[in-house]
């Protein structure tokens, strides 16, 4: 009921287009408007693709993964690097949209940081 | 012998990854879109930005869902580990205690979660109840739909009545998996009981428990049919646990944006937990 309607992409909705059918054009794809894409998100999609496809030339280049015993005395790959530095990002991201709040790219540089000296060290 | 680079067995993976991908992959993605949207349903969506996850990570409600929600696992980590140990060590070594054991134990595991939700709720009700009706005329004010620590009592007693034979089976086999060379060992050192459990029989057991606990973390951090069957959350909010306090905000409010924001909050915690378990199996693996 509630998705049969379809409007065209979630990007051009603004408040006051609320409710309002819009003319169909050439690039929308009907059978995914109801997954809401915007290109803030498919961006950020876009680079963890790129992350892993990134991962995999690597990994062709210097097979193994490179293991080792790292600071935490866990035995990391750099999947497991990846790994780590993706999941830190996202609670530095919610930390500090939790605990400050505005300009949340410093938080994003801390991240990359934070990944640095993840795939450095750990 | 030069073997040939053939790559096609990659082709056996598709349908793997398009059954991930239409199972996993798509929806986590759509409520990424939705976490940062607001919407009145027709696809309509306004882009909010951070909003939705501000507002979750600074709200009194989710805090007193997340709270309960660890309570809860932890309360029923503390009981049903430890239960299920001391079950596994009484339980027949041979003979055939074994077989009865074992299919008694394996009973509750395969109640479908529904039923038993169902089950324990007729089973505790006060006025026709076997366990309700029974608490009561023993003199205990006893209303699991009223009184939130009665509804609490009977969610624990619920879980750990499902879920200790989880344990007690992996605990057993864990047990069954020590030559007996160490226990003549011990008896020839004139070790006391506890010294052989201590010693031999938790170290050994260490890998199949690990798994014990994570498997009832896993599954108690996400339970949902159980409390929704026995209590729906209630009275008030009082059993209101993570995924049932998710569900009445994505279905029942229709609030999407802010329930795909909580459920990928809720995403990163039962990640990191596994990420840590997972070092924790693999830190046991190579000790072996």
């Amino acid at each position: 009921m509630i998705f049969t309607k379809l409007y065209a992409a979630a990007e051009t909705n603004t408040w006051g287009s609320v409710g309002k059918a819009k003319e169909k054009g050439f690039f929308d794809f009907e059978f995914i408007t109801w997954m809401a894409w915007t290109w803030q998100t498919a961006a950020f999609f876009i680079f963890i693709a790129c992350c892993l496809i990134a991962m995999t030339i690597w990994e062709k280049k210097k097979p193994g993964g490179s293991p080792r015993k790292g600071i935490l005395g866990l035995d990391t790959t750099r999947g497991d690097r990846l790994f780590v530095s993706l999941l830190s990002a996202a609670y530095i991201h919610l930390g500090w949209l939790g605990l400050i709040g505005p300009m949340l790219w410093i938080a994003t540089i801390i991240s990359f940081i934070f990944a640095f000296f993840v795939f450095r060290y750990v | 012998m030069n073997k040939t680079v053939n790559q096609k067995a990659w082709f056996f993976v598709i349908p793997v990854f398009v059954l991930v991908a239409f199972n996993a992959i798509i929806p986590l993605m759509t409520v990424v879109n939705y976490a940062f949207q607001e919407t009145f349903g027709n696809n309509v969506f306004m882009w909010e930005g951070t909003r939705w996850f501000k507002q979750i990570l600074l709200s009194e409600r989710f805090h007193a869902a997340l709270g309960r929600q660890i309570l809860f696992t932890l309360i029923i980590l503390f009981i049903q580990i430890p239960l299920g140990i001391f079950i596994a060590l009484t339980m027949p070594k041979e003979g055939i205690g074994v077989s009865v054991c074992l299919v008694l134990m394996s009973m509750p595991l395969l109640i479908p979660w529904n039923v038993v939700g169902a089950m324990w709720n007729i089973f505790a009700l006060p006025d026709i109840g076997f366990l309700g009706h029974s608490l009561n005329a023993l003199g205990f004010d006893y209303n699991f739909t009223q009184q939130s620590g009665d509804a609490w009592f009977t969610t624990v007693l619920m879980d750990v009545w499902h879920w200790t034979s989880l344990v007690v089976l992996l605990s057993y086999a864990g047990l069954r998996s020590i030559q007996p060379a160490y226990y003549q060992a011990a008896e020839i050192d004139g070790a006391s009981r506890w010294s052989v459990f201590r010693h031999i029989e938790l170290p050994k057991m260490k890998k199949v428990l690990t798994i014990a606990i994570l498997l009832r973390f896993m599954d108690s951090f996400m339970i949902y049919t159980e409390p929704f069957v026995l209590t729906g959350g209630g009275p008030g909010n009082a059993t209101a646990f993570l995924s049932i306090d998710l569900v009445k905000m994505a279905l029942g409010q229709f609030d999407l944006g802010p329930a795909a924001a909580m459920s990928l909050i809720y995403f990163f915690i039962v990640l990191t937990v596994c990420w840590v378990f997972y070092n924790l199996m693999m830190k046991n693996e190579g000790q072996s």
